[in-house]
């Protein structure tokens, strides 16, 4: 029994991670520093948070598509907030954090309220708010933020870059909400059954509309990290990165029926995949061919995982 | 009463002083223009301060074999295959280069960042981009700047002081005076024509139009601009517009001058749908694959763009002049190989030349 459980997802995948270190760590000598791990932490946040809390959307059986179009709408209108409003700038990203949460609500409203399949649903938002954005900016990019702003993005605090401990904390937060907290056992309820967790008198549909809620939250709050580091706003931010996103949290063993999951395999599956990108690249792979390994990895990890697994889950 | 008159008269005051504010042609913008001489005589360039960024402590890298990445705004194009093809070329033909290209597979800003920012930890001497976006590339090629590496940019600028130089590949009245000196050549010097453009407020169109209005009066005082039709970026409009400005003038429109990559072809296809080909010269910006068929079947004699390969092999023979510091702050100009010398312009940007004609007898040379 014991090594069965020793033989779980996460364990491979910590395998895989460790084996992969230690590859790519032979092709260069560049890759084992700490300047260029605190730097792929750094272009690792954005996704990292959108991957935290889509984790929480997977488990419920859910999925948002739409968290692109968030980050890419609420950064447009933290720019133009405080460009053409002339609020200051924390009250602007205030703002922005505001209507990246009500993004998410309207998300959950529209899954829970009108009994819309997520996928749909997302699919229609992803449109929709990118479709703002696009609308709101004009094709214009808001520049010229002041120089303290750029802390968030390229800062350090105390020797780490800044981001990264947003994103430390909003990890241990996830992970202890997901395992020890009944919002977190009525998340893994939700998914692996609603009925039956309806009927034991879960609060299903606010537990729903709370994690797309946050899904929302963290797009935005990683759309003011993009915004920091690059130091622009443009309506295309975010394109691609719910996909990004998804990709990190079923590498990570989360189940996409839902009812499976860990916040441990979704940050397992980021560094993965940001190892991979970066210490191929240092490798002297062009970027056309790591793309091409990384949908190997993902789908040779998950068929490792099922042939360990045949006859223990489903 | 006299509040309608005098609303009325203030919104005429309103619009005639708007108008003289505007260039002479419509679409074209209001800022000053300096239309290039009518021979050819290259402008003596005003001169500015150098803007562009320095790297911090470079190693002696003079006459040494230096490691350059090439990003472009994405790979898997044909006019980023052109500037690449470029760069290699002129990297054999040095001898100390060893040139790599290697972008995002989608024009996608982060991806971009992504890739210079792991050639920087990577530790290259050199890099050459083209910018996806100009501000928001700036600070990884900062960081570039400050670990040593030599920068230079080419078709697509960052902020100037993120990188050392930019090699420009056409200035916006080059470009103008190739538009009208070569309708001048297949519709004569008094002509009637009209233009095609995506809209009256795109910057980069807007200043071609206003260069050519400019150079035009200077020049060729005769030729008879008859109107500017929008036709966004799109295919269908492009093709409809060019084909009511045919019916509209009949006879009199001797020319269309197309301003986007989209309305050249267009126009040269409702031309020759028209079968007025040889009747009405269609004179634009376009690039050569779109071309060829109109070009081949003589229906179009001169398609303006600048050479991506000459613009790839002038970025490489800069960063080379930059890494061996003989290409320095205050020069006005740096030897690029058979390109000769070019010029230094606008304090840190290097000008490719005069933009490029492409005709029959070079038009099958290009592939993109």
């Amino acid at each position: 029994m014991t090594w069965r459980r020793l033989l779980r997802h996460e364990t491979i995948l910590a395998l895989l991670v460790l084996l992969a270190l230690f590859v790519l760590d032979r092709q260069s000598d560049k890759f084992f520093t700490l300047d260029n791990l605190f730097n792929q932490g750094r272009l690792m946040t954005e996704v990292g948070l959108v991957a935290i809390v889509m984790t929480f959307v997977i488990i419920t059986g859910g999925i948002d598509l739409s968290v692109g179009s968030i980050l890419g709408m609420t950064a447009i209108l933290i720019g133009v907030f405080w460009k053409n409003l002339g609020l200051p700038l924390p009250v602007a990203i205030g703002l922005g954090l505001v209507v990246g949460t009500l993004a998410g609500v309207a998300n959950g409203i529209i899954i829970t309220r009108f009994r819309v399949p997520p996928l749909i649903a997302t699919l229609g938002t992803l449109a929709l708010y990118r479709g703002i954005a696009e609308g709101v900016s004009q094709a214009r990019s808001v520049r010229g933020y002041p120089e303290w702003f750029y802390v968030l993005g390229q800062g350090q605090l105390l020797g780490v870059p800044t981001q990264l401990w947003i994103f430390g904390i909003a990890a241990v937060v996830a992970a202890a909400l997901l395992g020890w907290t009944t919002c977190g056992r009525t998340t893994y309820a939700i998914g692996s059954n609603e009925v039956a967790a309806r009927f034991s008198g879960l609060s299903v549909d606010v537990t729903k509309v709370a994690i797309y809620a946050a899904s929302g939250l963290a797009a935005a709050v990683a759309a003011a990290i993009f915004v920091s580091r690059v130091s622009t706003t443009r309506s295309d931010m975010g394109t691609g990165i719910e996909l990004d996103a998804i990709t990190a949290v079923v590498l990570g063993g989360t189940s996409i029926f839902g009812g499976r999951g860990t916040i441990v395999g979704t940050l397992l599956g980021l560094v993965l995949i940001q190892a991979l990108k970066n210490g191929l690249s240092l490798a002297g792979v062009k970027s056309d061919g790591t793309v091409v390994l990384i949908g190997a990895v993902l789908i040779l990890t998950i068929l490792l995982s099922n042939l360990f697994h045949r006859d223990q889950n489903r | 009463m006299l509040k309608t008159t005098l609303t009325a008269a203030a919104a005429l005051a309103l619009t005639t002083g708007l108008a003289s504010a505007q260039s002479a042609w419509t679409g074209g913008d209001d800022l000053p223009t300096s239309p290039l001489a009518c021979d050819g005589t290259p402008a003596t360039p005003a001169s500015v301060a150098y803007d562009g960024g320095e790297p911090t402590n470079p190693p002696d890298r003079n006459g040494k074999s230096i490691t350059v990445v090439d990003v472009p705004k994405l790979i898997g194009i044909g006019y980023f295959d052109a500037t690449s093809k470029g760069i290699a070329e002129a990297a054999k033909e040095m001898g100390t280069m060893t040139a790599t290209t290697d972008g995002p597979v989608e024009a996608n800003i982060d991806d971009q960042i992504t890739v210079i920012d792991n050639y920087i930890t990577k530790g290259v001497d050199g890099i050459l981009f083209a910018a996806n976006d100009p501000v928001a590339i700036s600070p990884v090629l900062k960081k570039a700047l400050a670990a040593g590496i030599n920068v230079v940019g080419y078709d697509a600028n960052s902020e100037p002081a993120a990188r050392q130089w930019f090699v420009n590949q056409a200035e916006f009245n080059g470009i103008a005076k190739a538009m009208i000196d070569s309708l001048v050549a297949e519709a004569g010097d008094d002509a009637s024509f009209a233009i095609v453009t995506s809209t009256f407020t795109t910057p980069n169109q807007a200043r071609w139009i206003a260069e050519m209005g400019a150079y035009a009066a200077a020049c060729h005082p005769n030729l008879k601009w008859l109107e500017t039709v929008e036709a966004q970026e799109d295919n269908i409009l492009s093709f409809n517009q060019a084909n009511t400005l045919i019916n509209k003038y009949g006879d009199e429109l001797k020319g269309i001058l197309g301003m986007t990559s989209v309305a050249t072809p267009a126009s040269a296809d409702a031309v020759t749908q028209a079968g007025q080909c040889g009747k009405i010269a269609v004179v634009g910006l376009a690039t050569p694959n779109a071309m060829k068929p109109y070009v081949e079947a003589d229906c179009v004699k001169s398609v303006v763009l600048w050479n991506p390969v000459d613009l790839g092999y002038a970025a490489a023979f800069v960063l080379r002049a930059a890494a061996d510091a003989t290409l320095k702050p205050g020069d006005t100009s740096v030897k690029a190989g058979k390109l000769g010398d070019l010029s230094v312009i606008n304090g840190s940007e290097i000008l490719l030349g005069a933009p490029f004609v492409f005709t029959k007898e070079n038009i099958g040379e290009f592939d993109f």
